[in-house]
Formats: structure tokens, C-alpha cells, sequence
């Protein structure tokens, strides 16, 4: 008897064996079978583009971006826009597999589930139709004139992407044969900066930090700016060593002191640093049509000193430049931060829409007051601060320009603003990296440039 | 308890599977383009199953359930290797034919031949036999030395040497073998020494997944009847240093742990058959692409070690769950038989094949699905393959053999009160 009831304990285990095998295969099909579905080498998904014409993607103005040309069982993605949305669009290769839109809408661009009326016609893919203005991605893309840097151009009430551009970049069409060259480019022209570069965002980040002063109930406080900021060993001086003297708030935020920020950080505290960081966005994942690097404060364990360096956007505080352009949205918003996207439609080939973007809210990152608040500021960075490279004859301008250092290389220029600051219609954030000079003098021309462009349409 | 086998309704579960064959052959039949040799191979397993069934039942031979659901597998089997290669389809039919016949011819014999439990020396030596002529003459195949060709004809010894392995553990195991070997060595320690002997030709011969399942065999067989547990201790010990030494020194072992961790990062090499076979399953989702849709030739093997990625993929991932579980009930029917087993050696031998069957069936399909380090055996009853087939149809003549014992000594029991 002793016997069978072993034989049962057996039988149980061999039971739990096999319980393990079927669940196991339910979590994989549940939770890993579409990524490893999309992998490159597996074939399959080339099958399925063999029975298709794979969709085409518009620009929200209508302008072709990407279209199949089939010869016979050759299918050749061509890109009319070339080198233009190539951090956008990506590519589709069947050497080289397929990035950004490409992939993340594969589906919908091959449309599966759709079927072909006669045997012998191709199934269609869905169309794509994109946020992005064809004609200011273009007059956006000449503004960077060739310099390594990042555009990024936001509705601030719906989070539309208007415009995205990254420097260097590649030529969808040709993929296959500059593949080696793009490689060994030290510049890595795949790095789709907008999306994917982590950059110190350097004074822009004040704004997020005025919002946490103004929470901190601390807005009256007046300093006295000795031109350094020194505690402990850190040592952090004013842009160009300038000494400011007795300054309020609203000033030293137009004449971006770092004496000030850094104080005020130091003060607030890490904590109170962290949770304004993360009411923005930061340390937190966000979800995108295009794989999107997660902006972070980069510490183990912040200390207060640390909390003083990521206040003025430095120290271990790195964002990509598409949330420094929602961060600025944000404000121009009401402190209502919307989720960004770039496809605001799915259509069949004849046209029918199948999917659309609505709209949504991300994160209530601060107050309507908050928000009026660091608005003010930032009216008057364009009107008499840092940032008058930016002013609009007749359009009121709201924006913060940052000169981020890095340990090695020059200055990062940036600068984040929205107009007309009464109701705003366009946010855009600029990057120019290792470009070595203040964001007020480069990059507030280029994003003034872009907004003017795109309200005297 | 008592009449319980023999009570259930199996007529119901036969016009099932009478009904997915007919459904299913039909369906590859207009998915592969008319070609009615598919019809064909339908039809005979079909004829093959209401022959084979209708004897076993009409005879009286024990279990009525085991053998539909074997058909049952051997049906998805077959229609698998039909819709990735006819002529795989029909080789398989001819097996299953030998297979049958094998079949019969187990069952008589060990029905009526009483004295299995004195010969286990007659085991050890087929065995050790069987081992060196694959050695001498062995061919490797995919790195593991275990195939032997008699012109055009192949098999794999070790198919055969797990049966006489059980029967020599059985023996131990059952208490007829109680003499010390040499006047000095108890049986004890002579199964031991007999385990550790077929473990060392195995890895000779790198056949990874059959040390497991062996091994695990053993050590399942001295759990259950050994009354010593230092044993049983000392043994999972000494495969843990093993185990360990392997992992350290030796190349093929460390290969396939690092393909078990990572198949992505060598995907075109090392890691291309898991890789493969991931794909499949994964484009499958959870009701397949339907038969005649997928792409199950990409994966290497697939026909015989990976015939479950296909399931996945054309069945879906249900499909495949729905396999595990017909996997799981017959080794249910067997455990069962094994429990009611009155004689002791017959009891220790339908443990020692149910074990095998399960862990096999366990072994294959997790190294697959890459839920365990992949080691190369076959799928009993659905991969393709000789050995295989006339092997599983050898050990279920046996276990149906047992159980027709059990029932007739009861029904005599009855009877009698």
C-alpha cells in the first residue's frame, strides 16, 4: 500500500509537470510571442508582405511620405521625402528588418486581416496619416542646417507632433547599401535624437523647478546672487561668471542664475525635487508610436547637493528632447501635460477610416495657478531675459533657454518655448549639441523661426 | 473502485476521433491543392485505428481509453507530417503498421510469458550489447552518436535499451532479484552500478536527453520501492556534481545552456533551431494559423524533435495545450494500471514506462518552447520516426498487457465470489 501511495505522489508531480508546460506556454503566447514575433530573422513576417502592398504613410498636409512600388515579386519601399522623416518613418528592409513607424505600425501597414478581392490583385495595406506639417518638417530640417541637434515641434492642447527632426541622419532608400558606412559613422546617424538622446536639458529645467517653488509657497523670496553657487564641493558659477546681486525670482529666472535654482533646489530639498521631476515625467516610461528613451534622474540615492544640480538641469538629469518639448507644452497647456503623438489616423486604401487618435490626457503636472505662474516668467525671458532672440512682431512669446554643460565637449544649446502665450498653438523645443554656444543666441532663433512659420500659415 | 475500467462509455470518445480524422484529412486535402494521396494517408490511418481498436476491445485486452487517445496523437501526428512533407506521411503509416504489429506481438508475449522477473543479467547484457554496437557502428547525427544503419534501414538503440533498462530496474525493484551478484554485490548496489554503466555509454555518446529521462527513471523507481532514502539522497547528489562538473567542463552542455538563456544573441548559429521554432509558436497565437497556413519548414527537424512547434503554429497555442493534456491523461490511465497492478513486477514495469513516456513527453516539449534547455528526443506517438513509433507501441502492448491481467483477475475474482 505504501508503494501506490508513492505511485500517487509521482503521478501528482508528473501532474504539476505537465500543469507547468501548459501554462507556460499560455504566459509565452501572452507575454513574449510578440516580440519575439517581430524579431528580423523571423521569415514569416516577410511572408505575410509577400500577399500585400504594403500601406502608404501621409504627411497631415497630404504629401506622400512613403509608398510600395511592387515589380513582380519585388516590393521596393520608396521614401519621395528621402532623408526627411528618416527618425520618423524608419525603414523597411528585408536585410535589415524595419525601425520606428515601420515597425511599430507594421501591422496596420500590412494590413492584416485585410483580404484581396481577386485572387490575383494584392491585398492592400492601411494607410498611415500622420501630425507631422510636411511643409514645416522641411523648413524645420533646413533651420538645423546640418548641425547635430533635435527639433521637436507639439500642440500643447491635443500633444500632436507638428514637426520632428534629428541630425544626422540616413537615407531610408538606399538603407541596403549605406548600411556599413551608417554603422561605422561615429556620429551614429541611427540615433534618433529627438526621440532616443538623452541630453542634460540644462536651464530649461528651471521651469519644472519654478513650478515646484511656486508649490513650495516660496515665489516672494528675494537673493543675493554672488555670481557662485558653493556647497560642500560643488561649486557651480553663472552663465559666463555673471554676478547678479540682490535679484527676485521672476528676474532670476529671466536671467537664468544658477545661484538662485541651485539654492532653491538645495533648500527644497531631493525629495521635493524627485516628485516634481516625476509630476513631469521624469523616471517614468512613456508610451509613443516610436520607441522613446526615458528621461531620468540618474542617482541611486539623491542627496540634497544632487537636488541643487538637477534643479538648474545638470547633474544626473538627462531628457530626451521630445519631453523637454512636452515639458514646455505642459505650461502652455494650463500644467496639463497631453500624450504626444504622430499618427492621428489608420485608413483602408479607398480611404475609410479605421483607427484614429483621440487626444489624452498624461500627467496633471501642476496647477492652472502653477502654470500662469511660470508662464509669466517665461513671457518675460522672451521680452527681456536670456531669450529675446525669440520675440514675434506681435505675437507674444513664452519660452526658457538653457546652455547645458557636458563633461566632455562643448555646451549643449537649447531652447523650449510656446506662442502666442495667450493661447498657445505651437510648442518647440531645440537642441543643438555640443554646439558651444548659449542657447539664447542659437537656438531661440531657430525655434522663434519655426513658430512664426508655422502661425503665418 | 472495482468494474470502473471497464464501465465508461468509450464508444463516444472512438466516433470522435473517427471525426477529427475524417475533418482533418479533409481539410489538408483542399489546403494541399487536391492531391488525393492525402485522402489516402487519411484513410489508412483511419483503417488502421478501427482495425487495431476493434481487436483490442473485441479481445478484451485491458484499457479501452490509452489506445484512442494514442490514435488521437497519432492523428495530429500524421496530418502534421502530411502537410509538411507527404512522403514523411506516408513512411509514418508503414510505421504505425509495424508499429501495430509490434504492438500484438508485446502483448502476447509478456501476457503469457511469466517469468520476465528472473532475467535481469539477460537485460543488462542486451543492453550493454546494443550500447557497443552503437558505438562501434553508430553514425552521429545532429551531435549525438546514437543511430545505427543496417543498410537502408536506421534506429536508435537507446529507444530500446530504456525499455530493457526498466525491466532490469523492475526486477531489483520487485524483490525477484534478491541474490547477491558475485556472492557479494546486493542488487541494491548492482542496479546502481548497472544505472551508472548505461549513464557513462550515454554520454560517450552525448545523448543528453536520454540521460535524463533515464536517470530520472532510476531515481523515480528506488524512490518509490527503496526503503533506504540515503539512496535516493546520495544519488540526487552525485547528479548535482555531475550535473555541475558537466556545466563546467564540458563544451556541448555549455552550449545548450547559453541557447536556453539566450538563443537571440548567436540566433543565426547555435541559436537558429530555438530561434526557429519560437517564431513558429509565437505566429501561431492562441487558435493557430490554421492547417495548411503556417510555415513549420523553417524549423530545422521539425519533423521528428520539433513536430510541437508545428502543432503551435497551425493549432494554435490551444492546440498545443490540448496535446499536453492528452499527453497527461494517458500517463494517467497508465499510473492508474501501475496502482491496481497486483503482481509486484508487473506493477515496478508499468511505473517504470509511464515515468518514461511522461518525462519524455515533458523533456521535449519544454526544451521547444524553451521552458527548459533543449536536449533532442522524440515526441512518443506524434514526431516521426521508426524507433520511436515501434518503441511507444512495444511499451504500450506491455502496459496493455498489465492492465488485461488486472481486469480478467478480477472479473475471475468476481465470478468466483
Amino acid at each position: 500500500m505504501n508503494i501506490n501511495k508513492r505511485i500517487i505522489r509521482v503521478l501528482v508531480a508528473i501532474a504539476l509537470l505537465f500543469l507547468a508546460l501548459a501554462s507556460y506556454l499560455l504566459w509565452f503566447n501572452m507575454f513574449r510571442a510578440d516580440e519575439v514575433y517581430t524579431n528580423s530573422y523571423n521569415q514569416r513576417q516577410w511572408e505575410s508582405e509577400r500577399r500585400v502592398k504594403r500601406g502608404n504613410i501621409y504627411s497631415s498636409d497630404g504629401v506622400l511620405l512613403a509608398e510600395t512600388k511592387v515589380d513582380g515579386d519585388f516590393r521596393i519601399r520608396n521614401y519621395p521625402r528621402g532623408r526627411l522623416y528618416s527618425h520618423v518613418i524608419g525603414y523597411s528592409s528585408q536585410v535589415y528588418g524595419k525601425t520606428q513607424l515601420e515597425m511599430s505600425h507594421d501591422s496596420d501597414l500590412i494590413g492584416k486581416g485585410n483580404i484581396s478581392i481577386s485572387l490575383n490583385d494584392l491585398a492592400p495595406g492601411n494607410d498611415l496619416h500622420l501630425t507631422i506639417l510636411d511643409d514645416l518638417q522641411e523648413y524645420a530640417y533646413d533651420q538645423l542646417d546640418g548641425r547635430n541637434g533635435a527639433i521637436v515641434a507639439i500642440e500643447p492642447t491635443t500633444g500632436q507632433i507638428l514637426a520632428m527632426v534629428s541630425l544626422p541622419d540616413f537615407d531610408p532608400n538606399t538603407i541596403e547599401q549605406d548600411w556599413v558606412d551608417i554603422m561605422e559613422n561615429k556620429n551614429s546617424p541611427f540615433l534618433a535624437r529627438a526621440t532616443q538622446g538623452l541630453y542634460p536639458p540644462g536651464s530649461t529645467y528651471k521651469i519644472v523647478t519654478s513650478a515646484a517653488v511656486y508649490e513650495n509657497g516660496r515665489t516672494t523670496e528675494t537673493f543675493d546672487d554672488p555670481g557662485v553657487f558653493k556647497q560642500g564641493d560643488v561649486e557651480v558659477s553663472n552663465y559666463g561668471g555673471e554676478v547678479f546681486g540682490n535679484i527676485d525670482i521672476k528676474t532670476a529666472f529671466e536671467e537664468s542664475s544658477n545661484y538662485v535654482f541651485c539654492t532653491l533646489g538645495y533648500e527644497m530639498g531631493a525629495e521635493s525635487v524627485k516628485s516634481e521631476a516625476e509630476k513631469f515625467g521624469v523616471n517614468k516610461s512613456l508610451d509613443f508610436d516610436i520607441p522613446v528613451s526615458k528621461s531620468e534622474i540618474q542617482y541611486d540615492h539623491m542627496t540634497d547637493l544632487d537636488g541643487a544640480l538637477v534643479s538648474i538641469g545638470q547633474g544626473g538629469l538627462v531628457m530626451t528632447p521630445l519631453h523637454v518639448a512636452m515639458m514646455g507644452a505642459a505650461i502652455a497647456n494650463g500644467g496639463r501635460m497631453m500624450k504626444p503623438y504622430l499618427v492621428e489616423m489608420v485608413t483602408t486604401d479607398s480611404g475609410t477610416i479605421i483607427g484614429q487618435t483621440r487626444p489624452s490626457v498624461l500627467y496633471d503636472s501642476v496647477g492652472q495657478a502653477c502654470a500662469a505662474y511660470v508662464e509669466d516668467m517665461m513671457i518675460g525671458v522672451v521680452e527681456d531675459g536670456t531669450g529675446t532672440t525669440a520675440q514675434i512682431d506681435g505675437i507674444t512669446v513664452a519660452g526658457k533657454t538653457g546652455t547645458a554643460e557636458t563633461e566632455s565637449g562643448e555646451d549643449h544649446a537649447w531652447f523650449v518655448g510656446y506662442a502666442p502665450a495667450d493661447n498657445p498653438t505651437i510648442c518647440v523645443a531645440v537642441v543643438l549639441e555640443n554646439n558651444g554656444t548659449p542657447g539664447g543666441r542659437t537656438a531661440a532663433p531657430i525655434a522663434r523661426n519655426i513658430m512664426r512659420r508655422f502661425l503665418s500659415r | 473502485m472495482k468494474g470502473r475500467l471497464t464501465s465508461v462509455n468509450y464508444r463516444k470518445p472512438a466516433y470522435l476521433l473517427v471525426l477529427l480524422d475524417i475533418l482533418g484529412f479533409t481539410l489538408l486535402f483542399t489546403a494541399k491543392e487536391y492531391n488525393l494521396n492525402v485522402l489516402y494517408t487519411g484513410a489508412a490511418v483511419l483503417v488502421l485505428f478501427l482495425i487495431m481498436y476493434t481487436v483490442l476491445v473485441a479481445g478484451r485486452m485491458g484499457d479501452k481509453f490509452i489506445m484512442l487517445m494514442v490514435f488521437m496523437l497519432i492523428s495530429i501526428g500524421v496530418l502534421l507530417l502530411c502537410r509538411i512533407d507527404l512522403s514523411y506521411g506516408f513512411r509514418q503509416i508503414i510505421w504505425i503498421l509495424a508499429g501495430g504489429a509490434v504492438f500484438f506481438i508485446a502483448y502476447v508475449v509478456y501476457y503469457n510469458v511469466k517469468i520476465w522477473n528472473s532475467f535481469w543479467y539477460l537485460y543488462f547484457i542486451a543492453g550493454t550489447v546494443l550500447f557497443v554496437i552503437t558505438l562501434v557502428f553508430g553514425d552521429t547525427v545532429n551531435g549525438s552518436r546514437n543511430w545505427v544503419s543496417v543498410k537502408s534501414l536506421s534506429f536508435q538503440p537507446s529507444e530500446i535499451i530504456k525499455i530493457l533498462f526498466i525491466m532490469c530496474l523492475a526486477c531489483y525493484c520487485s524483490g525477484s532479484w534478491s541474490k547477491p551478484v558475485f556472492g557479494k554485490v546486493s542488487p541494491k548496489w548492482a542496479s546502481l552500478i548497472i544505472t551508472y554503466i548505461f549513464v557513462g555509454f550515454l554520454v560517450l555518446q552525448r545523448d543528453w536527453g536520454t540521460i535524463l529521462v533515464m536517470f530520472s527513471i532510476y531515481l523515480l523507481m528506488i524512490y518509490v520501492y527503496e526503503p533506504d532514502k540515503k539512496l535516493l539522497l546520495m544519488n540526487i547528489g552525485v547528479l548535482a556534481v555531475i550535473g555541475f562538473l558537466g556545466y563546467k567542463f564540458l563544451y556541448h552542455i555549455q552550449v545548450r545552456i547559453a541557447n536556453w538563456l539566450d538563443p537571440w544573441s548567436d540566433i543565426s548559429n547555435r541559436g537558429y533551431q530555438i530561434a526557429q521554432s519560437l517564431f513558429a509558436i509565437a505566429s501561431g497565437g492562441y487558435f493557430g494559423r490554421g492547417l495548411g497556413n503556417g510555415s513549420p519548414y523553417y524549423i530545422p527537424e521539425v519533423h521528428s524533435d520539433f513536430i510541437f512547434a508545428a502543432v503551435c503554429e497551425e493549432m494554435g497555442v490551444f492546440g498545443g495545450v490540448a496535446v499536453i493534456m492528452l499527453f497527461f491523461l494517458i500517463a494517467y490511465r497508465c499510473f492508474k494500471i501501475s496502482i491496481m497492478a497486483s503482481d509486484p513486477f508487473d506493477k515496478a514495469v508499468s511505473f517504470g514506462v509511464t515515468v518514461m513516456f511522461a518525462l519524455q513527453t515533458f523533456i521535449i516539449i519544454g526544451g521547444v518552447t524553451k521552458m527548459i534547455p533543449l536536449t533532442g528526443i522524440t515526441l512518443p506517438f506524434v514526431s516521426y520516426g521508426g524507433t520511436s513509433i515501434v518503441v511507444s507501441f512495444a511499451s504500450l502492448g506491455i502496459i496493455q498487457a498489465i492492465s488485461a491481467k488486472t481486469e480478467r483477475k478480477e472479473a475471475a475474482d468476481n465470478e468466483y465470489q
